[in-house]
């Protein structure tokens, strides 16, 4: 009798200590705010960073009184759900059970981040329409979500992207390749990717873009999320004499293939796109072994890139409000973007019904911090090569000491790509 | 399927190399899980848990506390070991013998753990380890770190520490009597509840040596505490529950089962093989290759 009176006892403690705990929403501190909803996977990094980041956002424009919506001033306020679609094992209809009940126990006027993987999102989007509750997303990748919007453009208008997808990754791609061939001779290849819907849609159609231009595509193999061994494709790539290793991967544990890579002493340019081996921490984390490899960042902002200021200001105000750098090259800047993306949108459309401001958001042209931010008519934003004109994805180089330095587009770039001592050009 | 064939011989010898690493790496993942349960009887659902908590504690000490290499590792080695003495002398104790409820019991212990990680925000990919020693040996036609090289010998070493104190230590005796025959164990004087703690807690010992030596290949993710689970279980339940020798000899046919796969085939394969070996061995030996519980129930 005693021991069920403890237990008794601790289960009140445990349920006042939940019922007294603070919410984790920010705050608008004023009656009637608009609610932004982040349902993510909040355990990964990208998820957590963007999520930094709307609410760095949130304040900015709350201190300036909030947004306009026809003649009230009202102020954001946010509720996030990790929906842990990232997290391997974890169904999609898990992660959707998630987004649904962020809209309907949140009651939120807006998404923005979004599912962070592709297979999440494009079952998601049916949920999304049904609610008619206006996404901004800034991870997923998968272009399928652009067909679908086209196909139908009535029942999933209400999707939007903010950051890169699959496409504009490997129209960057394809640019350091030529480039890689024209300065090094390069031109055989081998792929490595992990085994998700837009990694591998990406090797597939670089690999065969860069096929259709005379290149030789030595191998190509995909690895299960959270792999720790790359021994395997590194022999591979060795033995097939491979120039170029295009790496997909945007899970943590995918930096070790740059540690084998290097330990293995194995004679290629890596270059690709290893999300982890992104930020400043990854000098440290990777044992100073990563000088010389080529990385993608998604969206320039998530690094300062000197010659596009509002990226610096936006990184530098990361740094300030958080305390630390951004470590991650795709999400947290379109985070950002995507709040004041919604704020204009808003205010153009006066009102918060969701077909209005979905047709308000859809003449968005707003220069920040990842360039010109402009949708298409699959609500894709547009990326090139000029930040006066489009938002910008930029590539980095490792180099000694632990600098990354910006080497294409060459808009933006701040040095050459350099070939690593141990590495010889073709020609 | 994509089957490669390239370069054979030099391929084969440095398949074999990084096998023989990747089969190590299996046997000292299982180790503890294997002893804990060879002993006590109690499947440690925790165990995927006590080795993030070894691997994050480790990195605390080395970073946030700036203590060196040398004495973190021995440090968390030690708390982990008392961690998982601990669980036992708290928790486990009042379940004993209750093999569903140990289950249950475990496993939420091992849950909360790594979700607590994951809520305290150990998600970055700052956490790694460092390699105890920088470089490589040209080995069977591949290079291969000093890292890997390490966890060869190491885990060579470890095996043969352990055989000799289970043989002729005063606690691996008992730990062998406890294992052979609690009741009779118990009309000798030996204390079931002191040594199944002790079990527990050699089982963590174990587990965070393996992090140690493992985890600087990796970086320490909050997910790594499920994974690891999932292989020692795989290890055990191939070599037999509570077979040391069954579990070294499960490390092997897996560990190069895995790498001939990802090399031949391809590395999204790898998985497979685990699962299929699951299956077959159920189907055919359900104890494991050397594991005697089946014959012991259907003898009774």
């Amino acid at each position: 009798m005693k021991q069920v009176s403890s237990i008794f006892v601790l289960m009140i403690c445990i349920l006042s200590v939940g019922l007294l705990a603070p919410s984790s929403s920010l705050g608008a501190g004023g009656s009637d705010p608009i609610i932004i909803g982040v349902p993510t996977s909040l355990g990964y990094p990208p998820g957590k960073e963007a999520l930094n980041s709307v609410m760095m956002a949130v304040e900015e424009i709350n201190a300036k009184g909030g947004v306009k919506v026809g003649d009230t001033m009202r102020k954001f306020e946010v509720e996030s759900a990790d929906i842990r679609d990232a997290a391997p094992g974890v169904p999609v209809p898990e992660a959707l059970l998630g987004l649904e009940k962020i809209i309907l126990d949140k009651k939120v006027h807006a998404i923005v981040v979004g599912p962070y993987r592709s297979e999440a999102l494009l079952a998601g989007m049916d949920i999304i329409s049904k609610y008619k509750v206006p996404m901004i997303g800034s991870i997923a990748m998968s272009p399928a979500s652009e067909a679908k919007i086209k196909g139908d453009p009535v029942k999933y208008k209400y999707i939007f992207r903010v950051g890169q997808n699959a496409k504009t990754f490997i129209g960057y791609q394809m640019g350091v390749m030529k480039y890689l061939e024209k300065e090094f001779g390069f031109n055989r290849l081998y792929a490595m990717y992990q085994d998700t819907m837009w990694a591998r849609k990406s090797a597939e159609i670089l690999t065969m873009l860069l096929g259709k231009a005379n290149w030789k595509i030595v191998g190509n193999e995909a690895y299960p999320a959270g792999s720790t061994d790359y021994s395997p494709g590194l022999m591979k790539a060795r033995a097939a004499g491979a120039q170029i290793i295009f790496p997909v991967f945007d899970l943590p544990q995918a930096g070790v293939l740059v540690k084998q890579w290097r330990s293995m002493k194995v004679p290629v340019l890596m270059a690709g796109m290893i999300a982890p081996m992104s930020g400043p921490q990854s000098w440290q984390t990777y044992d100073r072994k990563i000088a010389g490899a080529v990385n993608m960042v998604m969206e320039i902002g998530n690094v300062p890139v000197p010659k596009v200021p509002a990226s610096v200001r936006y990184y530098e105000a990361y740094r300030k409000r958080w305390g630390k750098e951004i470590q991650e090259q795709h999400a947290p800047v379109g985070g950002y973007e995507a709040v004041y993306v919604l704020a204009e949108a808003i205010e153009r459309a006066g009102t918060m019904d969701p077909d209005t401001v979905v047709a308000a958001l859809e003449k968005t042209d707003r220069k920040g911090a990842m360039g010109r931010i402009r949708f298409d008519e699959g609500h894709q934003t547009i990326f090139g090569n000029d930040p006066s004109e489009k938002a910008m994805g930029c590539v980095i180089q490792w180099r000694e000491g632990g600098r990354r330095v910006v080497v294409y587009p060459e808009s933006i770039a701040e040095d050459k790509i350099i070939l690593p001592s141990w590495l010889k050009p073709a020609k | 399927m994509p089957i490669f064939r390239g370069n054979s011989p030099k391929m084969f010898l440095g398949t074999l190399v990084y096998g023989l690493v990747n089969s190590v790496i299996l046997a000292l993942v299982a180790m503890g899980f294997n002893m804990t349960f060879g002993i006590s009887g109690i499947a440690n659902f925790a165990y995927g848990a006590l080795y993030i908590l070894a691997g994050f504690g480790t990195w605390i000490l080395l970073n946030s506390l700036a203590i060196p290499l040398f004495l973190a590792i021995p440090a968390m080695v030690l708390i982990t070991a008392l961690v998982g003495g601990l669980l036992y002398r708290f928790i486990l104790i009042r379940l004993r013998g209750m093999v569903i409820s140990e289950v249950i019991a475990t496993f939420g212990i091992g849950l909360a753990i790594v979700e607590m990680f994951r809520f305290l925000g150990f998600i970055h990919v700052k956490y790694s380890l460092p390699v105890f020693s920088d470089g490589s040996i040209f080995i069977g036609g591949v290079y291969l770190d000093f890292q890997r090289a390490f966890i060869v010998v190491f885990g060579i070493a470890l095996s043969g520490t352990l055989w000799v104190f289970t043989r002729h230590t005063r606690i691996g005796l008992a730990f062998r009597g406890i294992a052979q025959d609690e009741r009779t164990a118990l009309t000798f004087g030996i204390d079931s509840d002191r040594i199944s703690a002790l079990s527990m807690g050699f089982g963590g010992g174990l587990c965070a040596l393996a992090a140690v030596v493992i985890l600087p290949l990796r970086t320490i993710s909050v997910d790594a505490g499920y994974e690891v689970l999932l292989e020692a279980l795989a290890v055990c339940i191939v070599g037999g529950l509570g077979s040391s020798v069954g579990v070294i000899l499960a490390s092997f046919i897996l560990g190069m089962a895995q790498t001939f796969t990802a090399m031949y085939w391809g590395p999204h394969w790898m998985m497979i093989v685990t699962l299929v070996a699951i299956l077959a061995i159920l189907a055919i030996r359900p104890s494991g290759l050397l594991g005697k519980q089946k014959e012991l129930e259907e003898r009774i």
